[in-house]
């Protein structure tokens, strides 16, 4: 055990757990959308985060970036920068209601079981994974560094990172539109209301289809957004790269309170947090197993999660 | 109902006898002669088996142009073992079973080893592993076991020995990524290295942020960091580690000895120090690894040794062995002049006089150092 290192790195752990921590609270997002909706856990949701970080490579190839080129600067940077974010999300986005509509949808309408939706979850997953495998001989990718990475500040031993602060506050500002999406459009209004009660939410004239697609789309907007975030600070992906990152933010939603927006941020920017610390002091490969320990004290104290456990507590 | 469960009994007695009566030579095999390859083809661990097989089915391209006029027509059998255990154990006896298969070129992995190559032994094929380098193999395979690289016992010492070459006051930072190889690996450097070593870490297979690692080797003034594990997790740190400014000497094993790894990591690659007793395609013969891009085959780490280890077996065919007792006989007593090095196997069958090679990473390209005395 190091708490030594832990005291003399703290700013810069506690830096870098946050940006980690701002890609994972933006996937569980889409967990726990959906979870409120359909009462589901999506499995294939940690696809739909690895299809957008291909979709933010395929947006670079489009617009001509190539790996060996110098990082870009001015309006090229920021214009690559955009295009590439939006192409993710799309790319995520599109994933996510194509998921819905192929494996869940048939099954929903005919009052299958949820055991077997969640089965078609897991296989939509595999399948997605093995596409990917082969479409990329089953090697990761590389990104083109699209921004120079520089160091903005350095405060009592950390090195403040520019593409860590954009990720933190392109996150936030993520998150806070989310927010506001659910508790204020007629569309969020839809999705709480069916996550309350589906069949007085359909008497009352909701489409309930819509509603379903809606929240895949923007669970999918958000991995898309957390795929072109990690593309920009790791710069790589692989057909794989959703299974240990979906893992996490599956456990930040669940941390936080499964089917509960707000609980899902808190509870990436806390894992994300916890693995850092953990890893330092503890060393790296107990970061997992540290992090489920706190899972599980929290869920004895609190079962539904630090927040509770309903979509509709988001508007506290 | 009843028809499919009784259809699918029968399937499984046909299965059960055919393994339980598999001849040790292979009289019966009407047809083409097949040699196998078995190794992770699908799953997370496929690029490294997808590598050996692109050397094979090369090498196979090579012989049957060469040979025209031979009455011998070998193909390849893929044997997807995932380059796990749990499927290895029943997919061996299968294999066995083949009539025409006569040869294999794997297993890749020494986990699948361990639980194949018993079967292998009573059924007398014969096989050369590419890359399962574990020590302990021979134990398992006896007769039919041949080894194409050397084991780990060796490649440690070798590395500990290049960190010190180039920095006589080198002090090592052991990062680990947790799987067999590389526990086993690290262990051999870790040894080699005593009092050098600093500080260890291990980021199991998977970790995609490293800040907390990184932290630590700053925190603990090494010289160099030895990473043993493979080039995909090794690419994504050695970026994180000079995107947080430092200039440390980053040295792995063969795990990173690939070309991915240098497209992966880019600028973050230059410098970084490299062991193997593999040697790259490119850099055994240029003009071959030109050819097989060309008719469309990536050559990778441990493609030239696959290549080697079949073109062996394909020599034992030209020479007229058509049976597994034979062929087995003729690679355990021939020689073959390789591109890796000159096949000859002793009674263990490992590979005698080869060396393990250093390289370094040069205006993004893997230079080969040499052999590291």
């Amino acid at each position: 055990m190091d708490f030594a290192l832990l005291r003399d790195a703290f700013w810069m752990l506690t830096f870098d757990g946050l940006a980690l921590g701002a890609i994972y609270a933006l996937i569980s997002l889409g967990y726990t959308l959906v979870y409120g909706v359909l009462r589901l856990i999506n499995f294939a949701h940690s696809e739909v985060f690895m299809i957008g970080t291909f979709g933010s490579l395929f947006a670079t190839g489009l617009i001509g970036v190539k790996i060996e080129d110098e990082p870009l600067t001015d309006g090229k940077m920021v214009f690559t920068l955009l295009f590439a974010l939006v192409i993710a999300m799309l790319s995520s986005a599109i994933a996510a209601v194509l998921v819905e509509f192929v494996a869940y949808r048939r099954l929903r309408k005919r009052g299958a079981t949820k055991l077997a939706t969640l089965i078609s979850a897991i296989g939509v997953s595999i399948s997605l994974v093995e596409l990917f495998r082969i479409m990329t001989d089953s090697l990761p990718r590389e990104f083109p560094r699209i921004m120079d990475k520089t160091f903005l500040v350095s405060y009592a031993g950390a090195d403040i990172r520019n593409d860590k602060v954009i990720v933190i506050v392109a996150a936030g500002l993520m998150m806070v539109a989310l927010d506001q999406f659910i508790s204020k459009t007629r569309l969020g209004k839809g999705i709480r209301a069916v996550s309350q009660d589906e069949n007085t939410a359909t008497l009352m004239g909701v489409n309930i289809n819509r509603v379903i697609t809606v929240t895949f789309f923007a669970g999918g907007l958000m991995a898309g957004a957390a795929a072109f975030f990690y593309i920009l600070v790791y710069e790589n992906t692989s057909f794989k790269v959703g299974f240990f990152l979906g893992i996490s933010a599956f456990t930040a939603a669940v941390l936080g309170g499964i089917g509960n927006l707000r609980g899902a941020l808190f509870g990436g920017f806390v894992l994300g947090l916890m693995e850092t610390y953990t890893s330092a002091v503890f060393g790296t490969a107990w970061k997992a197993v540290i992090s489920f320990i706190i899972l599980v004290l929290v869920l004895l104290i609190k079962p539904t999660g630090l927040f509770g456990e309903s979509i509709t507590q988001a508007r506290v | 109902m009843k028809k499919i469960i009784s259809l699918a009994a029968a399937g499984a007695l046909v299965l059960g006898v055919s393994v339980s009566v598999a001849p040790a030579a292979n009289a019966a095999c009407s047809g083409k002669l097949k040699i196998a390859y078995q190794g992770p083809l699908t799953g997370p661990e496929a690029a490294l088996g997808i590598n050996e097989l692109n050397g094979v089915k090369f090498a196979l391209k090579k012989f049957l142009a060469a040979n025209k006029g031979a009455n011998v027509d070998p193909v390849v059998y893929e044997v997807d073992d995932q380059g796990d255990p749990a499927v290895a154990g029943p997919i061996a006896p299968k294999v066995a079973a083949e009539e025409c298969v006569v040869a294999l070129v794997g297993p890749a992995y020494s986990g699948a080893s361990k639980v194949s190559l018993p079967v292998y032994l009573s059924a007398g094929l014969p096989i050369i592993t590419p890359s399962a380098t574990n020590p302990t193999l021979g134990e398992f395979g006896k007769s039919i076991f041949h080894r194409a690289v050397l084991t780990d016992d060796y490649q440690g010492p070798a590395a500990a020995r290049l960190i010190v070459s180039k920095n006589k006051k080198a002090t090592v930072f052991l990062v680990n990524d947790a799987s067999d190889y590389a526990v086993g690996l690290q262990k051999t450097v870790d040894i080699s290295l005593g009092s050098r070593v600093v500080g260890k870490d291990v980021t199991p297979n998977g970790t995609t942020d490293f800040s907390a690692t990184i932290a630590k080797i700053k925190k603990s003034k090494a010289t160099a960091v030895f990473y043993s594990g493979y080039f995909s997790q090794a690419a994504v740190f050695v970026k994180q580690l000079r995107d947080s400014g430092s200039k440390i000497t980053f040295v792995s094993g063969d795990g990173t000895l690939d070309n991915q790894f240098v497209k992966l990591a880019r600028k973050a690659a230059e410098g970084v120090l490299l062991t193997a007793p593999a040697i790259p395609f490119e850099a055994a013969s240029p003009k071959l690894a030109a050819e097989m891009v060309k008719a469309g085959w990536t050559p990778g780490v441990y493609t030239t040794e696959s290549y080697d280890a079949a073109n062996f077996f394909f020599d034992a065919i030209k020479a007229g062995n058509t049976d597994r007792a034979s062929i087995n006989k003729y690679v355990s007593t021939k020689s073959h002049k390789g591109l890796s090095k000159t096949l000859k196997f002793d009674k263990d069958g490992e590979v005698a006089g080869a060396d393990v090679n250093g390289f370094i990473v040069k205006n993004g390209k893997l230079v080969l150092l040499g052999a590291i005395k």
